[in-house]
């Protein structure tokens, strides 16, 4: 359909129209833009969230640079991005196999199990993914224990990584050891499905014919250049658009860390990620002025990447 | 339609068979966490300890985990579907709206107010949340449920409005035609031709948001700080903390606060998968 277009006296006339969108508008320009103007603002002054306000010019940024805490959970944030992006093979692997089953039936009854784990609350997964980390009762040092997991961790822990946090006598203490802090936020959620990725990704490949696929098959193609040759590049838009979502979620992300290892980052604050501190900062050491300036650095880093992401990278619709 | 030679057919089976295998080995560790929850939910810690993976048997369930899950977490119940109903009916209410408005006409500055809400999905909101507290302490609004809500539909609304505005623009002319000619006024058209049309897309952006509100724990967790006002995510925070671990009760409280998700699943699970396969959620 399209859009009906007015203008000047006839617009005028149907001034009503803009009613239906100015109770939106108004509601945006409150509650997002407002506060993200004042938040430029603020990052100016020394400010501990009350009435007095004092301007300090660049200070809480040149504060932020010198940071070892940012600095350090920059880095942490860095790795959570990498593996992030790593983390989204299984999801694209299960749209692609969900895909290939001829079965309509069977394809339609993984798409509903595959949202029924939805129905766990995310907080209420992170609390069951905390007790699966508990270093005495949790599944994962039972079924590592089970399957000799473990004596190989200790092994490579002894010969290669020396961290000596692996040892054969004591249960493995994922989440209080600092070595293992990232690895363990790394690891939470296996095999790191996420429903609607795979929502996604099965409607980019709905778009492939049965034909193109007799096509391969007469060509003698394998199912690895299928993959490769027909449906990877298919779903290319897509695997892009999640990359972003994943780098900015992450990016802004703090109440997985916040949930798993507190407002401090968890022993020797080695989960501590950029949001977190911003958090941190402001609700807990009261410096709201400091929290601002963080939180303009992340927005700054974010804004970033998406003009580049919308520049050079064409995301079509 | 013929059916395939039984040999053809075995062979077709053959070739499935590994796909099946592969997707229900993954399926099966993805609901790993909510099969753990529910079968732990009975048991009490010896049990537990005796028997981590394997559900007992139902004679030796012990209902009454249930009736202290439902006693920690009873209350924070009752505020979050408050929240998450009347956050998600509003966030649809004003997405409709914007939507109409956008999809319908093409007014003086159309363009610069929908770069006004497109812009908002690309920025981040990380940055908002310090000077978001302040606002709302000036608006009186901290520790109440309604800063909740409105922070809600008023961030909620700007993905519903963009993918309503798409939905909206691809509906057949004729038939707000045909409601113009009858004399129907815009919100009568709203009310007549946008809501029965694209009510699938509207029942599965409902479910979207009603998750997103019962998922958000880290906003009710700055703004409440009356126990009363607590909502779900902010309960189990709390809870998380303070009590000795009897894991069977905590994780019947989970299941507990899994409930109302259940029942949404249970009655629109068919519109649901529907509305995502049909690419609902393009992105």
């Amino acid at each position: 359909m399209a859009a009906v277009s007015m203008s000047g006296r006839r617009a005028l006339y149907n001034w009503r129209i803009y009613l239906y969108v100015l109770p939106s508008l108004g509601l945006i320009l409150t509650f997002c833009y407002f506060p993200a103007i004042s938040a430029v603002v603020r990052s100016f002054f020394e400010w501990q969230g009350g009435d007095y306000m004092q301007f300090i010019g660049w200070e809480n940024y040149t504060n932020a640079f010198n940071d070892p805490v940012l600095r350090s959970s920059f880095v942490t944030i860095s790795v959570l991005i990498v593996a992030g992006i790593i983390k989204m093979v299984p999801s694209i692997l299960l749209a692609v196999l969900i895909h290939r089953i001829a079965s309509d039936r069977w394809q339609y009854w993984y798409r509903v199990l595959l949202i029924i784990p939805m129905v766990v609350p995310d907080l209420v997964n992170i609390f069951i993914w905390k007790f699966f980390f508990d270093p005495n009762l949790g599944l994962i040092n039972a079924s590592f224990d089970l399957f000799g997991i473990k004596s190989a961790l200790v092994w490579l822990d002894q010969h290669v990584l020396h961290w000596s946090a692996f040892r054969p006598d004591s249960p493995i203490s994922w989440l209080n050891e600092p070595r293992l802090i990232i690895p363990s936020l790394i690891f939470w959620g296996f095999p790191w499905i996420g429903a609607m990725s795979v929502y996604i990704f099965l409607a980019g490949l709905q778009s492939i014919g049965a034909e193109v696929y007799e096509a391969a098959e007469l060509d003698g193609a394998s199912s690895w250049q299928k993959f490769t040759k027909i449906e990877f590049p298919l779903i290319m838009t897509q695997v892009r658009l999640n990359v972003i979502l994943v780098v900015i979620g992450t990016l802004q992300g703090y109440g997985l860390q916040y949930l798993l290892l507190g407002p401090a980052g968890g022993p020797a604050g080695r989960g501590m990620v950029p949001g977190l501190w911003m958090f941190n900062r402001a609700f807990i050491a009261g410096q709201f002025g400091y929290a601002c300036a963080i939180g303009m650095m992340l927005f700054l880093i974010i804004a970033v990447l998406t003009y580049f992401n919308n520049k050079y990278i064409r995301v079509e619709k | 339609m013929n059916t395939p030679h039984p040999t053809a057919a075995a062979a077709i089976r053959k070739r499935e068979l590994p796909k099946h295998t592969a997707v229900w080995c993954i399926l099966s560790l993805q609901l790993l966490p909510l099969y753990m929850m529910v079968q732990m939910s009975v048991k009490n810690n010896t049990e537990f300890l005796l028997n981590p993976w394997f559900p007992t048997a139902p004679a030796q369930w012990n209902w009454a985990n249930f009736a202290y899950g439902i006693k920690l977490i009873g209350p924070y119940l009752a505020n979050t579907v408050f929240i998450a109903t009347l956050g998600a009916l509003l966030t649809l209410f004003f997405a409709i709206m914007a939507a109409y408005f956008f999809a319908r006409y093409r007014m003086p500055g159309h363009n610069l107010l929908w770069s006004l809400f497109i812009t908002l999905m690309l920025l981040p909101g990380v940055a908002n949340i310090v000077p978001l507290f302040t606002l709302l302490k000036s608006m009186n609004l901290l520790n109440t449920l309604w800063a909740l809500i409105i922070l809600g539909f008023a961030g909620g609304q700007v993905f519903n409005t963009f993918i309503l505005r798409n939905f909206i623009e691809d509906l057949p002319k004729d038939l707000f035609e045909a409601a113009e000619i009858d004399g129907a006024s815009h919100w009568q058209q709203i009310i007549n031709v946008v809501i029965p049309m694209s009510a699938p897309i509207i029942g599965t952006l409902f479910i979207l948001s009603f998750l997103h509100l019962w998922n958000e724990f880290m906003m009710p967790l700055i703004i409440l700080s009356d126990a009363q006002l607590f909502t779900l995510g902010v309960g189990l925070i709390y809870l998380d903390g303070e009590y000795v671990k009897q894991w069977g009760q905590i994780m019947a409280a989970f299941l507990v606060a899994s409930i109302p998700l259940i029942m949404i699943f249970l009655f629109c699970m068919k519109l649901f998968v529907r509305g995502l396969t049909s690419g609902a959620v393009k992105g």
